[in-house]
């Protein structure tokens, strides 16, 4: 198995990208001098490069978590290149050029026109001129005061923001690939709201436009000061290919008081064929800090690519009357592995949280949800709801449900409810009774069991959830 | 339960440190003299599975709150104290246990500090029905009792894996042993009374209980005390059920405040047999109740019910796992937690549906009430399921008592304190009520009452 993963790990990036335009590889491996490497050349200040080898030496501490419901071949850490320089993608001249399996993927899911050029990596100068519409972006951005740039250049422009969040959500020994993230990372997403401003525009639209290879470890921190929100989305709807195998990112929010992050994530990473080769590991840590009184940080995520998905956005409720929301449907198929759910930590008084998942597993897959509710001596008048669905399409998949509830303060009120279930043969008859097809019937049926997640999304990407969903379990009913 | 955690904080003087540290010799047939009188039934076979077991005793370690079965349950302080066996034979009259007899039982078998007590108990041998212990020569034993007993004891209970089930096999010097025939019934409650009298003591009661296609019987499995100091008590108990049968299972842990407590159940149900249990957790410093009921047969069904009530600094901890390896299986389970004091209640409820196992129906629900700031409660319930076909549902809560319950019986004249009370008596009563033994339900209610402070209030008489 590990020779399969070695050649994963090795393989030349296939789809549209060339790396002779900057051949700016670093030999693989990692050590001292590699992290040394990455942040000189990176110009990065001293203190940045302090904060990376101290958590490089917690890393090097540190063993690969196993307790997740995941199996995989080990990870060898010393055949990963950590640094490229960011590539250039070579622009095809027309639609005609670009892989027709990509083209069907954006037809089946309603992508608009000019959206599709622009991720497939067309040339959009004529139709649409991307530059001009960043530039008008980051002209409105500016104008509110609203920092969003990449974090390399937020290291440089504004290191006195950096450095005083940087970490304190996520901290330097959290966990082993957090850490490793902390050592190694390149690049990622800076985003900044000041006191009392609203987002002018959903940074999603902007950040999906300018989809960048920002690397296998991404880093991103958004901070909502007294009374600012935001509404955030990552990731895209069409099919991300990629010949990493690893891909270990950090995401830290911070809402002060009355501040609100809306944080949304769409991920559908290459999964692997239908044998469960290939595909990509998704270790991801996400974590939010509700430090302020009345903050509220939401989370929504739907994940229905990568091969092995582990990941758990969670939210710490300090501030006296926060808010935590978890909003997950995670949908498998072929030999995919998800374990992922949230965390809810209740420190503040009045603070409230609520989890909702949704699990979807077909094929040969496994789902799990794993979730830790967390009420401390301090949380007085805490309440959680927390409510996690599977649905099981095929006898040869699997569901878990692995929900933690800790409690220490009785004024608190903590409720979990769990179901496991299949589509109904009765549902499939009164749906043909009506004239409506078995594999229509099924994308209704799955998306009005999702529903409760899809409405948290922005509603043009909940259209495009939507049909992902149909497209991701296509064939695997009836 | 991981092997990989080493233990240097131990004491070398802790009893289980003494033991696991390889002191504990395999058993010789001699070895068994002062405690199993007479003629041993199947001795070679029990040897051998003691052998076995003292074996995987040397080989694992005692589990610390890094093992996840064993997170939130930390029973450092057990490893910390020494503990004797008892071998001497009892001098207690029935006077002495009388408020522990319960006067709808037919058979009994009392067990005092691990140690049979013949003249306590009330053997039955009846057609059909052997309630014995396992030392004792029966009169009518035949061949085909050896065989039956060298089939299931210690092999339903794994202790390959498990420390103290390990213990409780290689130490055991007797059993309690319930054999029904083919399509038996026994009307009357089969009482097994397990006793704890001397302070620093250590028990591996042990309970194997085989229904035969058909048969139908209840048993109540009781482990009291008669002194508050400190001792402990591993125990294990095996249920197999044959086809179509149906055993009610009630088992009450009343142990004294400073016991520890650490118990495996273990259950395995054939071809539309029916298992229905309900255990009440109300004494011991730390408790420790392991439920593992297989599915190992189509149609199979289960009642898992428990009541955890807790105060001061107990710890009661019931981790269950319903395992349906085969198709059309039904699963019911309601586990209740009240915590008081500084308290601490752990529940980790495991339901598996197999490959396979097709049409499964499952049901959990987990209520805890948290009475005072400083209780503490863990709960886990889990789902793990590998067929598409069934319909599997957990549900969790965890609260407080609820303020507009509380103003509604105080606009009807009840008192604050009444009303709490009141409201709290109620949330376990909910379980209480499925005890099948009118006067062990009545006993426990007022264990209940009294814990809840109802006597005084005059509550009592009202009701």
């Amino acid at each position: 198995m590990s020779a399969v993963l070695q050649n994963i790990i090795n393989q030349p990036y296939k789809h549209g990208f060339v790396t002779d335009i900057e051949s700016d590889v670093m030999a693989k491996g990692l050590d001292e001098n590699t992290i040394r490497m990455i942040s000189s050349k990176k110009n990065e200040p001293a203190w940045l490069l302090d904060f990376r080898l101290k958590c490089y030496a917690a890393w090097l501490k540190m063993e690969e978590p196993t307790w997740a419901n995941v199996h995989h071949p080990k990870i060898d850490y010393q055949a990963i290149s950590y640094y490229a320089a960011p590539k250039k993608k070579a622009k095809l001249k027309s639609m005609d050029e670009v892989d027709p399996e990509l083209l069907r993927t954006f037809e089946k899911l309603g992508v608009p026109l000019h959206e599709r050029m622009a991720l497939a990596g067309v040339a959009v100068d004529v139709i649409f001129d991307s530059v001009s519409v960043t530039t008008t972006y980051k002209a409105r951005l500016a104008e509110a005061g609203v920092i969003f740039c990449s974090m390399s250049e937020a290291v440089h422009e504004h290191p006195e923001l950096v450095q005083k969040y940087l970490g304190t959500v996520v901290p330097t020994g959290d966990n082993f690939y957090a850490a490793l993230n902390s050592a190694v990372f390149t690049d990622g997403s800076f985003c900044y709201i000041p006191k009392g401003v609203k987002c002018p525009m959903d940074l999603s639209t902007y950040f999906r436009i300018n989809t960048e290879e920002s690397g296998q470890f991404e880093r991103t921190l958004i901070i909502a000061e007294e009374g600012a929100s935001v509404t955030y989305l990552e990731g895209c709807t069409a099919p991300a290919f990629s010949s990493n195998q690893l891909h270990a990112a950090v995401v830290e929010l911070v809402a002060l008081d009355n501040a609100e992050i809306k944080y949304s994530t769409v991920q559908n990473w290459y999964a692997g064929d239908e044998n469960g080769i290939g595909g990509i590991y998704n270790f991801v840590t996400k974590r939010g800090l509700c430090k302020g009184v009345n903050s509220r940080i939401s989370w929504t995520q739907v994940e229905t690519g990568a091969a092995i998905t582990w990941k758990y956005p969670s939210v710490v409720l300090l501030g006296d009357n926060s808010v935590g929301e978890f909003y997950s449907v995670a949908v498998t198929n072929n030999y995919q592995q998800a374990d992922t759910g949230t965390k809810m930590i209740h420190i503040g008084k009045n603070t409230r949280s609520t989890i909702v998942s949704k699990g979807i597993s077909a094929g040969h897959s496994n789902n799990s949800y794993r979730g830790l509710v967390k009420i401390s001596p301090t949380a007085e008048g805490a309440r959680n709801y927390s409510q996690c669905d599977s649905m099981l399409i095929g006898e040869h998949s699997g569901a878990h449900t692995f929900p933690y509830m800790q409690v220490r303060n009785k004024s608190a009120k903590v409720e979990h409810e769990a179901s496991t279930s299949k589509i109904g043969e009765d549902q499939m008859f009164y749906f043909a009774q009506r004239g409506i097809d078995a594999e229509a019937a099924v994308s209704m049926i799955i998306n009005g069991f999702c529903k409760d997640v899809f409405q948290q999304l922005p509603l043009e990407f909940a259209v495009e959830a939507t049909n992902l969903l149909s497209y991701k379990l296509e064939g695997s009913v009836g | 339960m991981s092997v990989a955690v080493t233990h240097q904080t131990q004491p070398a003087n802790g009893y289980l440190a003494t033991l696991l540290a390889g002191h504990l010799s395999a058993p010789s047939p001699t070895s068994h003299k002062g405690t199993m009188r007479g003629q041993c039934i199947a001795p070679p076979v029990l040897t051998a599975l003691q052998v076995a077991a003292a074996e995987r005793v040397s080989a694992l370690n005692v589990p610390s709150t890094r093992d996840e079965e064993w997170r939130f349950t930390d029973i450092s302080l057990l490893t910390k104290l020494s503990f004797q066996p008892v071998v001497a034979e009892s001098t207690l009259q029935l006077a002495d246990i009388a408020r522990f007899t319960i006067a709808e039982a037919g058979a009994r078998l009392v067990f005092v500090d691990g140690v049979y007590a013949p003249h306590l108990s009330h053997t039955e041998q009846a057609e059909g029905v052997t309630v014995a212990n396992l030392a004792h020569p029966l009169e009518k034993s035949a061949a085909h009792t050896d065989v039956r007993i060298a089939t299931y004891l210690g092999q339903l209970a794994e202790y390959k894996n498990n420390v103290f089930a390990a213990l409780n096999t290689a130490c055991m010097s007797d059993a309690a042993l319930i054999l029904l025939a083919r399509d038996t019934a026994v009307r009357q409650p089969i009482h097994l009374l397990f006793i704890a009298s001397k302070q620093g003591g250590v028990s591996y009661p042990r309970c194997l209980i085989r229904a035969e296609a058909g048969s139908k019987a209840t048993v109540v499995e009781d482990y009291v005390s008669l002194q508050d100091e400190a001792y402990f008590t591993n125990t294990v108990s095996e249920f197999s059920l044959a086809d179509n049968a149906h055993v009610h299972h009630v088992r009450v842990q009343r142990e004294g405040m400073n016991a520890f407590h650490i118990a495996n159940c273990a259950v395995t149900l054939a071809r539309g047999s029916h298992y229905q249990s309900v255990s009440v957790a109300m004494g011991a410093r730390i408790s420790r109740y392991n439920l593992n009921v297989l599915q190992a047969a189509e149609g199979g069904e289960c009642t898992v019910d428990g009541l955890a009530l807790i105060s001061e600094r107990q710890l009661a901890d019931t981790h269950t796992c319903i395992d349906h390896a085969k198709p059309h299986g039904i699963s019911r389970q309601l586990h209740k937690c009240i915590i008081g004091g500084s308290a601490h209640a752990v529940f980790n409820g495991k339901v598996m549906v197999r490959p396979g196992a097709q049409r499964v129906d499952s049901q959990q629900t987990n209520r805890n009430l948290l009475l005072t700031n400083r209780a503490q409660v863990d709960t886990k319930p889990q789902l793990e399921i590998f067929a598409d076909d069934v319909k599997c549902t957990h549900g969790a809560t965890v609260s407080q008592l609820d303020g507009e319950e509380i103003f509604y019986l105080q606009s009807r004249g009840l008192t604050d304190v009444v009303a709490r009370n009141l409201l709290t008596y109620a949330f376990g009563a909910e379980i209480l009520e499925r005890i099948p033994v009118a006067s062990l339900k009545h006993q426990l209610e007022q264990t209940v009452l009294e814990q809840a402070g109802l006597k005084q209030s005059g509550l009592e008489q009202m009701k």
